[in-house]
């Protein structure tokens, strides 16, 4: 077998990216290229269609309220579809803070405007009255040992999950979701959506490489990831976890 | 006279000189808190009885330089400016400024007050001051974990100015953002900005930094021609029409210096005003420039505004060069994207290649508690100049992470986090007669300052 290649399709990077969404890509790419990997990443905004079949990984990004509408009114009109068509066929997606909502079946503001979503994810998200800020630590519950996830959460959407999708892990610091059901981000298939900025891959390398690795396999069969030294991104995972819990650095 | 008064602002100065005295740091905001708990309105009480009026100064970076500036031109020109030198810019630390500048009756030892205050606290400082000038340098992403989102923190400016009558109100043309601010209001507006056509690149090279690319008016992408750094430049609406307003104090032309400072033409002064600065960096051009115009504004003579600004050099942390063992150390605060690119700019215009650097990187309230924003900053330009980068701060990990997805290699850097440790090790990494930078955000830049003090490099900044 030749080269492998990952082909990202980055939608929106310079209206999504509102806390460093894009250090994902550089984690994406970065992980990749120290593999043998070529990781092709297109850069795909308003107006432009994607190909439903050419891409194995979509990643989108969390922004502000006018960005967001913006995204909206063309997920809507130009991409919804071939999206649809691109998570029913097995495509990876990744999805931070305001992507994550827009990628459900609806956002439903503070003062009753509805942002209509195109439904990859079974959930829906309610604009609150208070903002939840702070570090973010969540035990992973979707298979695979036991996990935590770290990140950094700024959100006043509250947003449930159907029956379709599952929670992607269980907050132990933090506010995740919604707050009160104590769940953190949805999975659906390959896709996946989080509240969690940080940025989210380069803190958490081993969902980085499980993301890759199930966006190889779509056309590559299973893959098997070479392993890298991760014990710097196992000491900021760390630091992130102790400063979650209001504790000094050292 | 009224004791309330005399009780208040005596109460802050003993508080203010007991910290100063156990070094709890420059006991900057307690005594403000105290005074305003006996006497609710004592700044607008004290600032009213100034002869010369009240000028503030507010935006994301650049602020405290800028008002410096202005104070050190002030003073050149026979003034006494009652001012925040430190830059604490809240209403409790304006308030420790205006008591520590009264006598013991309680009256302020000043003519004119000169405030650099919190972006998100101009609507209320503008409301009790009732400034005759205030200067918006420019509003980029930062602490968005406090003040929530750039364009609401916009509508807010724009209507603490509204309830403003009068006073001349100084803006930045190159930020869209800023630009706007004057709509609406029946202050006398007028905007400063970058007129050198050599300075800045085309629209393509637009960094991951750039917040406001939008016309406020209608939505639409805005059209740049140039960009100068982050989202300033000059650019218009094709929707709605709307451009960038006609300069009044435009920066004619510019010559870049790198680490070693900038000379600058400003006009909107017969024949033009020539300016040389030893503050590094297009981003420091900027602050000399809307100090410049805000002189004009407020009448000050041409000779003073080059004496201020010649004479000008060091601003605590913000661009400063100390001696360490036969080391020249450069110590930069770099707090948000924007900025840090800027940083990053000036630091690899330097001619040295092999550099030592110090980065430091906290996550308390004053710095923001979130840290993803150093994902937006592009430190794979510092990659390829640097020799060794010594990290520290309370997220020193993450800042690593940070350069080695930037494509640092692991054993050119090292994790330090105690801050005069970390510097120890950038003195041992330097060569003798060689440079260290040391880029810090803004609580790890007061750590490194006091871990230098305690070495005995620099005084305390309570002693300045
Ligand atoms: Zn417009």
């Amino acid at each position: 077998m030749g080269r492998m290649v990952l082909r990202i399709c980055h939608l929106y990077p310079e209206l999504m990216n509102i806390y460093g969404d894009r250090g994902n890509i550089i984690a994406l790419k970065r992980r990749c290229e120290w593999r043998g990997i070529e990781a092709e990443i297109s850069l795909l905004s308003l107006e432009d269609k994607p190909d439903p079949r050419l891409y194995d990984l979509f990643f989108i990004g969390g922004g502000q309220d006018r960005e967001q509408e913006m995204v909206c009114h063309d997920l809507q009109k130009v991409k919804g579809e071939a999206l649809r068509e691109a998570h029913a066929a097995g495509a990876c997606f990744l999805a931070i803070c305001g992507g994550y909502q827009l990628l459900g079946h609806y956002f439903r503001t503070w003062k009753g405007e509805v942002l209509p979503g195109i439904g990859i994810f079974d959930a829906w998200t309610v604009g609150g009255e208070t903002r939840f800020i702070g570090n973010v630590v969540a035990e992973w519950e979707d298979g695979g040992g036991r996990r935590t996830l770290v990140g950094f959460e700024n959100h006043s959407g509250r947003t449930r999950l159907g029956p379709h999708s599952r929670p992607l892990a269980r907050v132990k610091v933090g506010h995740g979701n919604n707050g009160e059901d104590g769940w953190e981000g949805c999975r659906c298939g390959n896709a996946f959506g989080t509240y969690l900025h940080g940025s989210l891959l380069p803190k958490n390398p081993w969902l980085a490489d499980e993301i890759i690795r199930l966006a190889l396999s779509r056309r590559y069969g299973e893959v098997e990831l070479e392993h890298l030294d991760d014990s710097l991104e196992e000491r900021a995972h760390a630091a992130a976890v102790r400063r979650a819990a209001g504790k000094r650095g050292g | 006279m009224q004791p309330r008064r005399i009780l208040a602002v005596n109460l802050a100065n003993l508080i203010g000189r007991a910290s100063r005295l156990l070094e709890k740091g420059g006991g900057t905001t307690l005594p403000g808190r105290v005074a305003l708990k006996i006497m609710p309105d004592l700044p607008e009480r004290l600032v009213d009885e100034l002869e010369g009026g009240c000028v503030l100064v507010t935006g994301t970076n650049g602020k405290t330089t800028t008002s410096n500036l202005i104070a050190d031109i002030l003073r050149r020109s026979g003034f006494k400016p009652v001012h925040n030198r430190h830059g604490a810019n809240l209403i409790y630390g304006v308030t420790s400024a205006l008591a520590r500048d009264c006598g013991p009756s309680a009256r302020l030892r000043g003519d004119i007050a000169l405030f650099e205050v919190d972006e998100a606290t101009l609507p209320e400082m503008g409301r009790r001051l009732r400034p005759r000038l205030i200067v918006i340098t420019n509003l980029f992403r930062d602490q968005l974990d406090r003040y929530g989102e750039l364009e609401s923190l916009a509508e807010r400016i724009n209507a603490g100015l509204r309830m403003l009558e009068e006073g001349d109100l100084l803006l930045n043309a190159d930020d869209p953002l800023v630009a706007t601010l004057g709509e609406g209001t029946t202050l006398r507006v007028s905007y400063f900005g970058m007129e050198d056509g050599g300075v800045g690149s085309d629209a393509t090279a637009m960094q991951h930094a750039a917040d406001s690319k939008f016309c406020r008016y209608c939505g639409e992408p805005l059209e740049f021609k140039r960009v100068f750094y982050g989202h300033m430049g000059v650019y218009g609406c094709l929707r709605c029409g709307r451009s960038r307003p006609a300069v009044d104090f435009p920066a004619l032309a510019l010559s870049l210096r790198g680490v070693e400072g900038s000379e600058l033409l400003v006009g909107g002064w017969n024949g033009g005003l020539s300016l040389r600065t030893r503050l590094p960096g297009l981003y420091n051009a900027y602050n000399v420039l809307a100090a410049a115009a805000a002189a004009r504004l407020l009448g000050l003579e041409a000779d003073k505004v080059t004496e201020g600004v010649e004479g000008y050099s060091t601003v605590f942390g913000r661009a400063e060069w100390i001696e360490a063992e036969g080391r020249r150390v450069l110590l930069i605060l770099s707090k948000n994207p924007a900025g840090f690119n800027e940083v990053i700019r000036t630091v690899t215009e330097d001619a040295e290649s092999g550099k030592t650097l110090l980065l430091a990187l906290n996550d308390l309230t004053a710095d923001g508690r979130d840290v993803s924003w150093i994902w937006d900053v592009d430190f794979e330009e510092l990659v390829p100049f640097s020799r060794e980068v010594i990290i520290s701060g309370t997220r020193a990990e993450d800042m690593a992470l940070r350069m080695k997805y930037a494509g640092l290699p692991e054993e050119k850097m090292r994790l330090e986090s105690d801050p005069k440790r970390a510097f120890l090790a950038a003195v041992r990494s330097a060569p003798p007669g060689g440079a260290i930078y040391a880029l810090t955000t803004y609580t790890a830049t007061l750590a490194l300052r006091k871990a230098l003090a305690e070495l005995g490099y620099v005084r305390g900044y309570w002693e300045e």
